[in-house]
């Protein structure tokens, strides 16, 4: 097959309708990566929190085939990389999830700002649920979209842990396989854990525990009771990995997620189309 | 509208875009130490190109690429990470059929591509491709496709042609050898009866090897080029051994090389597949950086590094170090084949 070209070119000249901008964004300390798949007219902006940490790399076609997707739609999509994480700089291991939940504040105002009339739609997934939907109880966004959302971020971390030691023990046999409950035992006695090339801080470990999804958050019903912009929760079965729950890189992102996309595209469409809301009076809570 | 505050270049690192064959491609690149002029030395300079490892972003497990092209930039090398098509942030669609395409060298003419353009735009002599994994079946392709490339690192690469899933029984039944101790002991006469099937084959390689990767592989380890060769602790494996009844690629390769090779074969010990836990990506940053040192000298940062390049001669087919069980392997649809 050498020298025959790339087979996804004919696939290329869709996305490149829409372009896509990769640039810095200075934040304190640190530089966050940042793409914009920038569209002329939007109905509808979109900021992305995608999952976290090593997560980001399981789920990163997915992700970015997503946003493509929007755009694609006419919805303007910013994505970004966590501080620390990816092509951002700054050093994990001294983030904290306050760190990140600023990305997701400094982020969603500069995206609200290229265009205050077209409604702004928070989107997160895993951790990301967990930061979008704090800032979106903070009063940020027009419209809130959950995918995998955990109750609180040590939920999320959980869920990165186990299934770092379920492929870990993949490559372990008898006593050298450890459970998920020995690392974290560690990491209540105070040492800090490595997972998957990332060192974990205990601070952050503890910190994970308070950092929880908004409880008006627990579900569409008490959402729509607490705020009047609208807001969705969609639970991700195995069938979306590795979007959640596992998955093979190499192989199951490189599926196809339409079933996914096209009804969540179509809702943050009908979200748009109640316009941008002003944050003064109008949610309950 | 307002106009974006997002910037293109940070202190360290640049944002770049390449034409991969009409397809638009997203690279970073990592500005060397001393800055590139032709003054110091740019139109001599080698640079690093990293290409991906499977699916996986331009950053790779643990964001261990970010870190090494820091490392290397540091060194003095003008360091580069592309997201090949339909990969990362870079345009098209790869298909589930990826690990195939790799295999067949399908990204070969792109990467070759994406070097004549860095050459051609940063003044350098040449490139040294670094692949992991699958991102080094791409990268010995790429070695043999063109005159720009002047060295490989290789990070765990194999010469098989892999199933990028197995069946379900079959990984059940891994699965439970590796819980139970009866398990354990069944997979050991499995192996051993392996080991013995492939005796009476008469030590060749196997029906899935390879041949197009390892025909090009030939081509240029017995041409001569650099290649550094690292290898993490596989499954129940010892050293650059393989497991028993697996066959022993690393020798092999060793031998297609020919004599006038210049490859350098190094078993990274305490690393994983991914080479991004702690112990794994220094070791590699180690091991790199005095190999770029060997051969690909600096004129500003030469003397420094000649002083630190304690180049390991290649290990022997006996390697002594204990193999560790390799940990983080995940991720990667070829591991564990």
């Amino acid at each position: 097959m050498q020298g025959q070209g790339v087979a996804v070119t004919n696939q290329l000249h869709e996305n490149e309708q829409v372009e896509e901008r990769a640039g810095y964004f200075a934040v304190s300390g640190a530089h966050l990566y940042t793409v914009l798949h920038e569209v002329a007219e939007p109905l509808a902006r979109v900021l992305l929190v995608g999952p976290f940490a090593s997560e980001r790399h399981n789920s990163y076609l997915p992700w970015v085939r997503w946003a493509r997707f929007l755009a694609a739609a006419n919805i303007e999509v910013l994505r970004y990389d966590y501080r620390g994480v990816g092509e951002s700089t700054g050093a994990f291991e001294a983030m904290t999830l306050a760190d990140w939940g600023e990305d997701v504040t400094l982020l969603s105002a500069w995206l609200k700002e290229r265009g205050p009339h077209v409604p702004l739609v928070l989107h997160g997934l895993g951790l990301g649920a967990v930061l979008a939907g704090r800032a979106f109880d903070a009063g940020v966004g027009d419209g809130l979209l959950l995918w995998a959302a955990p109750a609180n971020a040590n939920q999320a971390l959980r869920q990165t842990l186990m299934r770092w030691v379920g492929l870990e023990q993949i490559f372990k046999f008898g006593d050298d396989r450890r459970s998920a409950s020995d690392y974290i035992r560690k990491l209540e006695q105070g040492s800090p854990l490595e997972v998957d090339g990332y060192t974990w801080s205990v601070r952050l470990w503890q910190e994970s525990f308070r950092f929880a999804l908004p409880a008006m958050l627990a579900s569409e019903e008490s959402a729509a009771q607490a705020y009047a912009r609208p807001v969705r929760m969609v639970r991700l079965t195995r069938e979306a990995a590795p979007l959640a729950k596992g998955g093979l890189v190499g192989f199951d992102d490189l599926k196809d997620f339409g079933w996914l996309y096209g009804p969540n595209r179509e809702w943050i469409l009908a979200a748009a189309s109640m316009g941008p809301m002003s944050r003064e009076g109008i949610d309950h809570a | 509208m307002r106009e974006a505050p997002m910037i293109q270049a940070i202190a360290k690192r640049e944002l770049m875009v390449l034409d991969g064959l009409g397809v638009r491609l997203q690279g970073t690149y990592h500005r060397p130490a001393g800055g590139l002029s032709v003054a110091s030395g740019a139109g001599d300079r080698v640079g690093i190109l990293f290409v991906n490892s499977l699916s996986l972003p331009r950053a790779a497990s643990g964001d261990s690429a970010v870190h090494w092209a820091d490392a290397m930039a540091m060194q003095g090398y003008p360091t580069f990470r592309i997201d090949l098509p339909g990969l990362g942030d870079s345009a098209g669609n790869a298909s589930t059929d990826l690990l195939d395409r790799i295999n067949g060298g399908e990204f070969a003419s792109v990467t070759t591509a994406v070097m004549k353009e860095i050459v051609s735009r940063f003044e350098l002599s040449g490139l040294v491709v670094f692949g992991h994994c699958a991102g080094s079946v791409s990268a010995v392709y790429a070695g043999a496709a063109t005159s720009e490339c002047r060295g490989l690192i290789l990070l765990d690469p194999y010469f098989h042609l892999p199933q990028a899933k197995r069946p379900r029984l079959r990984e059940e039944l891994s699965g439970w050898a590796r819980r139970s101790k009866v398990g354990g002991l069944l997979s050991n006469l499995y192996d051993r009866t392996k080991k013995v099937s492939m005796r009476l084959r008469g030590g060749g390689p196997p029906g899935n090897a390879n041949l197009q990767l390892l025909a090009r592989w030939k081509q240029v380890a017995t041409a001569g080029m650099p290649v550094l060769l690292l290898k993490a602790p596989g499954i129940k494996a010892q050293g650059t051994k393989p497991r028993v009844g697996e066959f022993d690629y690393i020798d092999h390769v060793m031998k297609l090389a020919g004599r006038r090779n210049r490859v350098s074969a190094e078993f990274v010990k305490g690393a994983d597949h991914s080479f991004a836990n702690r112990a794994g990506r220094e070791a590699v940053r180690k091991h790199i950086a005095d190999w770029l040192a060997v051969h690909f000298p600096l004129a500003d940062f030469g003397a420094r590094n000649k002083s630190n390049a304690a180049l390991r001669a290649r290990k022997d087919s006996n390697e002594s170090d204990e193999s560790q069980t390799a940990a983080e392997g995940q991720y990667c649809a070829v591991e564990g084949r």
